[in-house]
Order: C-alpha cells, then sequence, then structure tokens
C-alpha cells in the first residue's frame, strides 16, 4: 500500500489505513482539518501528514499533476483552466451569449447550414478574431483556414479585417484615458499573414492535411483556432466502399477532438446541411450528421427565420437550447438589426 | 503541406468583366476566378446571352476586365447559338480592335455532352488539354449551358436514384472546382428554374440566400437540382423576367395587343464575396447592358 511507505509513524499509519486512507491519492485534495477530523488528530499533526504525502507524490510524478495517472486533473482544476482561457468571439453579442461566451478552446464546434447563410462569414470572422490581442481581451493567437470549397475570398477577409482593426481602434478611444491601451499596432495585412490558409480539391488532401496538423501546430503554437469550411463537400461524393468512408470521417474526426485537447485551441468544423422527412414534415439537418456526433462538443445550425439569419444550439452538453439573431454586414458577422438599439458600446 | 501566402499581390481575386459598370458592380467587379458561378433563369432568361459574351470578353487583356485567355465552352441542350456569337464577335472586333484577335471565334472551343457519366470523362480530358497549353492564349473560362440537362431521363425520384444523383453533383463539382484551383479559371455554369407549388417553407421552398423566393414570369420559381446542388456552387446569380405592360390599351384595340415590354433583373442570390445586389439589365445587338433605373 502506497500509505504504507510514507515516513510517518506506525501510530499514524494505522490511524490513516483504519480510516480508509490507503493510497496517496485519496490524500491529494484533502484539506488539514478533513484529516484531522477523520483521524482524531490535532490539525497540526494532519497538515504534517499531508505535507509528507503530497512531497512523496511528486517525487513519483515529477509534473504538476497530483492525481493517480499522470496527467489526470480535478474537476476543480478543469473549471479553472476553462475560465481563464477567454473564448474567441463571433462578433455578434447575441451569438456569443448562446456560446457561452464565445467559441471555446478544446472544445471541438460543428457548425451547419444552407448556402449562403454565411457559414464561410463567420469562418473568416473567426479567424480574424482569434488574433484580437490580448489586452483587448482576445487570444492574441493565429489561425489555420482548411478551404475545401473555394468559398475564401482573399478581397472578404482583408474587408473584415479591416472593420476589426476600425472597431479597436474604436474601442480604445472610448475607454478613459487611463485606462487605454497602447494604440492598435496590427494592420489589416498582418491580420492576413496570420491566417495559415490551405486550399484543398479531394478527400485524400483533406485526410493527409489533417494528419499533418499535429506536426504543423507543433511548429506554430500560436495558433489557437482550426477551422474546416466545409468538413464534408469531399465526403458526398460516391464512395464505393461505405465502410471506408465510416472508417475515413471516424478517423479524421478523432483526430480533431485530440488537435483541440492536446494544443488547448478551438475547432470549428462547417457542414452542410440536407433534408430529411421527419413525421410528415421536412426539418433540414446536418450532412453527415451521425458521423460526427460524437466528436463534437457543441453543434450549432444555422437557418433563416424569415428575413433573419438565427442561430440554434442542436446539441450541446453545457449550453442550453437557444436561438440567437444575427446578420452578415459588410464589416462581416455582427448583430441583428433589429437588436440595434438594444447594443451597449463595451 | 504549406500554406498559401494570403498577401499575394493583388489583394483580390481576379475577375471576368460582365461588360457594363452597372452589372460589374452588382458582381463585386465581374465573374471570379477560382470558383464556380452559376447562373439561374427561366428560359429566355438571358443566360446563354450573358455567357456568349463572357466568352468573348475572357480575350480581352486584364486590364481591360478581361482574362487575357481562351475559353471552352460545353452546351448540353439546344445546338450552340453560334450565329449570335458570330454578331457579338464582329461588334466586339470593331470596338476592341487592338485588344482581340482577328478572330475571336478562334479562341472559343466548344463541345456538346449528354449526360453526367460523359461530363465526367469529358472533364478528364479537358485536364490534360489545358495542362498541355498548346493554344494560343491560356483557357481561362469555362462555360457550362446548362448543367440542369446533365442529369435529365436517366435518374427517376427514388430515393436510391437521387442519392445517386447528389453524389454525381458531388463529384462533378468536385472536379470542376479542382480545375478552376489548378489552373486559376473561371467556372459559369447555367441552370433552369421549377415551379414552386406549395407553402413556402416546404422541401422546395427552403431559402438560401437574400431573395426570399425567386419570382420569374409571374411564377414562384427555385433553381433546378434542389438542395444538393446549391452546395456545390460557391455563388449564385438570378437572372428573372418580367412582362410589363406599357401604354394604355385603347378602346378600340383587341386586348391581346396590349404592348408589353420585357423587364430584366440580375440577382446577387448568394455569393461570398458579394452584398446582396441586384439590377436591371436589358439585351441589345451589342450584348447584355445594365440600365441604371432612377429612383425618383
Amino acid at each position: 500500500m502506497e500509505v504504507g511507505r510514507l515516513p510517518i509513524s506506525a501510530s499514524q499509519r494505522g490511524k490513516l489505513i483504519s480510516a480508509g486512507y490507503t493510497t496517496l491519492a485519496s490524500l491529494s485534495s484533502l484539506s488539514p482539518s478533513d484529516l484531522a477530523r477523520d483521524l482524531k488528530i490535532p490539525e497540526s499533526e494532519a497538515f504534517e501528514i499531508l505535507k509528507v504525502a503530497s512531497h512523496d507524490c511528486r517525487l513519483d510524478q515529477p509534473d504538476k499533476s497530483n492525481g493517480i495517472f499522470a496527467g489526470a486533473q480535478t474537476a476543480w482544476e478543469m473549471l479553472h483552466e476553462e475560465q481563464s482561457f477567454p473564448r474567441i468571439t463571433t462578433s455578434c453579442a447575441d451569438l456569443d451569449n448562446i456560446l457561452g461566451g464565445g467559441i471555446n478552446c478544446k472544445e471541438v464546434t460543428e457548425i451547419g447550414g444552407v448556402p449562403g447563410i454565411g457559414k464561410t462569414q463567420l469562418g473568416i470572422q473567426l479567424s480574424v478574431n482569434v488574433q484580437i490581442p490580448v489586452d483587448f481581451g482576445g487570444l492574441g493567437g493565429k489561425a489555420v483556414y482548411i478551404d475545401t470549397e473555394g468559398s475564401f475570398m482573399v478581397e472578404r477577409a482583408l474587408q473584415i479585417a479591416e472593420a476589426s482593426v476600425v472597431d479597436m481602434s474604436h474601442y480604445n478611444e472610448l475607454l478613459r484615458k487611463e485606462l487605454r491601451t497602447c494604440q492598435v499596432e496590427i494592420q489589416p495585412t498582418d491580420i492576413l499573414k496570420n491566417i495559415f490558409y490551405f486550399r484543398i480539391c479531394s478527400y485524400t488532401e483533406q485526410i493527409a492535411l489533417i494528419n499533418h496538423l499535429d506536426k504543423f501546430i507543433l511548429e506554430h503554437k500560436d495558433v489557437k483556432i482550426v477551422i474546416i469550411d466545409s468538413v464534408t463537400f469531399h465526403f458526398r461524393q460516391d464512395f464505393e466502399d461505405l465502410a471506408l468512408r465510416t472508417r475515413l470521417l471516424g478517423g479524421m474526426a478523432l483526430k480533431l477532438m485530440n488537435l483541440a485537447n492536446k494544443y488547448n485551441l478551438a475547432v470549428v468544423i462547417f457542414n452542410q446541411v440536407t433534408t430529411k422527412h421527419k413525421e410528415g414534415s421536412f426539418q433540414l439537418s446536418l450532412a453527415l450528421g451521425d458521423s460526427w456526433s460524437h466528436c463534437c462538443t457543441n453543434r450549432v445550425i444555422l437557418y433563416w427565420n424569415g428575413d433573419e439569419r438565427n442561430a440554434h444550439i442542436d446539441k450541446s452538453p453545457s449550453l442550453k437550447s437557444a436561438s440567437a439573431p444575427f446578420s452578415v454586414t459588410r464589416k462581416g458577422i455582427r448583430n441583428s438589426a433589429s437588436n440595434h438599439k438594444r447594443i451597449k458600446l463595451m | 503541406m504549406t500554406p498559401q501566402n494570403l498577401l499575394v499581390l493583388p489583394l483580390s481575386t481576379p475577375k471576368l468583366s460582365i461588360g457594363c459598370p452597372i452589372l460589374d458592380g452588382c458582381m463585386g467587379g465581374g465573374i471570379p476566378c477560382n470558383s464556380i458561378t452559376e447562373l439561374v433563369g427561366e428560359s429566355g432568361s438571358g443566360k446563354t446571352q450573358v455567357c456568349l459574351q463572357l466568352t468573348i470578353r475572357a480575350q480581352l487583356p486584364p486590364s481591360h476586365g478581361g482574362l487575357g485567355g481562351s475559353s471552352l465552352y460545353i452546351h448540353t441542350e439546344f445546338s450552340f447559338p453560334i450565329r449570335r456569337l458570330q454578331q457579338l464577335a464582329n461588334h466586339y472586333q470593331a470596338s476592341h480592335a487592338n485588344l482581340i484577335g482577328l478572330n475571336p471565334l478562334e479562341d472559343i472551343y466548344v463541345h456538346a455532352i449528354h449526360d453526367a457519366q460523359q461530363m465526367v470523362h469529358v472533364l478528364r480530358d479537358i485536364e490534360a488539354f489545358m495542362g498541355i497549353g498548346h493554344t494560343r492564349l491560356p483557357v481561362k473560362l469555362i462555360v457550362i449551358d446548362s448543367i440542369a440537362a446533365l442529369f435529365g431521363s436517366q435518374y427517376d425520384r427514388t430515393p436510391a436514384d437521387l442519392k445517386r444523383r447528389s453524389e454525381m453533383f458531388f463529384k462533378i463539382s468536385g472536379k470542376l472546382k479542382a480545375l478552376a484551383n489548378k489552373f486559376g479559371v473561371a467556372v459559369v455554369l447555367t441552370n433552369q428554374v421549377v415551379d414552386v407549388i406549395g407553402p413556402a417553407d416546404g422541401i422546395d421552398g427552403v431559402r438560401l440566400g437574400n431573395l426570399e423566393c425567386l419570382h420569374t414570369s409571374a411564377r414562384r420559381v427555385s433553381p433546378a437540382l434542389g438542395l444538393a446542388w446549391a452546395h456545390c456552387v460557391n455563388s449564385r446569380v438570378f437572372l428573372s423576367r418580367h412582362e410589363e405592360s406599357v401604354g394604355v390599351n385603347s378602346p378600340y384595340a383587341h386586348s391581346t395587343s396590349i404592348p408589353s415590354q420585357t423587364q430584366r433583373r440580375l440577382n446577387v442570390v448568394f455569393a461570398p464575396h458579394l452584398a446582396p445586389a441586384s439590377s436591371q439589365f436589358v439585351i441589345t445587338k451589342e450584348g447584355v447592358v445594365g440600365v441604371s433605373t432612377v429612383i425618383g
């Protein structure tokens, strides 16, 4: 038993074992007062025992985790970590709200919608917004944009980048003089330089690239978002061997999930939609839908509600199912015009 | 695998000008290269007219809105409108004598195709043809007029056949996009419309893009080939036509002699780089020209 090899007195050891503490892990996040209560010993003695136990633990595992497995974390630590990382804003406050603040790192978010609803616009907006400097509440990171359909237009990205720089300068001016941060130094062409753009033209290229991403991001540690627009286009052709397609999709999904986790970045995959007949009425559903369900943390569907673009959280473990309107303007993704009067300036 | 440098000048995709500042204004400069643009409209709305004009304009140098290239025109239904093309070519030869070759028709390669399977084979041949590069001007424009006719009788309305059909959409579109990317060409496809009957949000009435629904000749229509095909094009432009009666009919005339005028509109339905836009146009001897409507 691990407790057995701790340099403590025999009576202390006996008390620990009879109280049920047999492994070092069980002592790892205990407070001295709890231990003192369980063992019926003075708190200072309990504190000494815990100090010895955690020291012993650290000898076994030189990394900072104090769980049984290397890399294991307590849920408390995970919450702290999640809260300390800013989310990537979509530039639309309502959309950010239903997403819990924005696109989250360490997660795979799937966003699907009909042609013309604004998927590529959102992709470009996110690849610009990930670069918002830390001083302005952003991540100051870079983006990988994987274009499978040829929808990415440089001039549109430049337009959105320019609008973003203007907004940042405007925000800077609104702050009181004392709080004003350094001048906005980033230029629209710098923003374009920080988007690593890949154009792929077949499913084999897509798989090869996703396999290569691990190495690429190792060399470019400041990449904080990977966008794939769209992930399904090359897989909707005929595949003679359907089992092969399922395997390929599954493999891709796993790699993307691992990428998000390992490098603590956001993965956003755009999907197309098909129509399904359900109970006599038609419904829009994501293409190749079920193949992705086990890799995506969140699923969002973009759709038209009359003349307004809306986003709906379709599936999420932590976000409640809600809809929010947004609009696509010359400057990029913004709040819907009907809500304009209720927007507060930051 | 290295990423592309986005800052390769100019910071704008090369475009093929349609030929008129009003229409080009709607389209952000013209038809973009490295992208598939779909022209949707009923018969007689002007799709073929625009395509013919583009094949000639493609030969103009980039400084004059062209691509300095030849065109590939693949037609699938009717016989190729050679006389109209000759008329347009003569006009352009006369007005742009030093910018265009002596015989613009020599730089337009025409091919007839009958079904989707044949299209797949021909695309492979096209890649080889463009790769060899023996043409006087490099191919810079591929026109397919119309794509809908390729998916006619051999597909029934059964779920299995529809699935096969949509797989074919993605196969053809994938190959066209790869071609567009490899050689930097503009791809223009024309598509027909089907009537929409039933509730606005039924399966045929899924809203795609800027217009709630498309109207032409007082009919509610939707582009052919459905939602799956809509995912295969980068930009969609809708050409509509309406008969508008002009003037007052005299009490002595028959009701059939009410003079009417064709009003034509070009509408941007969706495009990744364009705001919603629309413009009136007319078809003249010299080609397709935009009309500015002065708001009174």
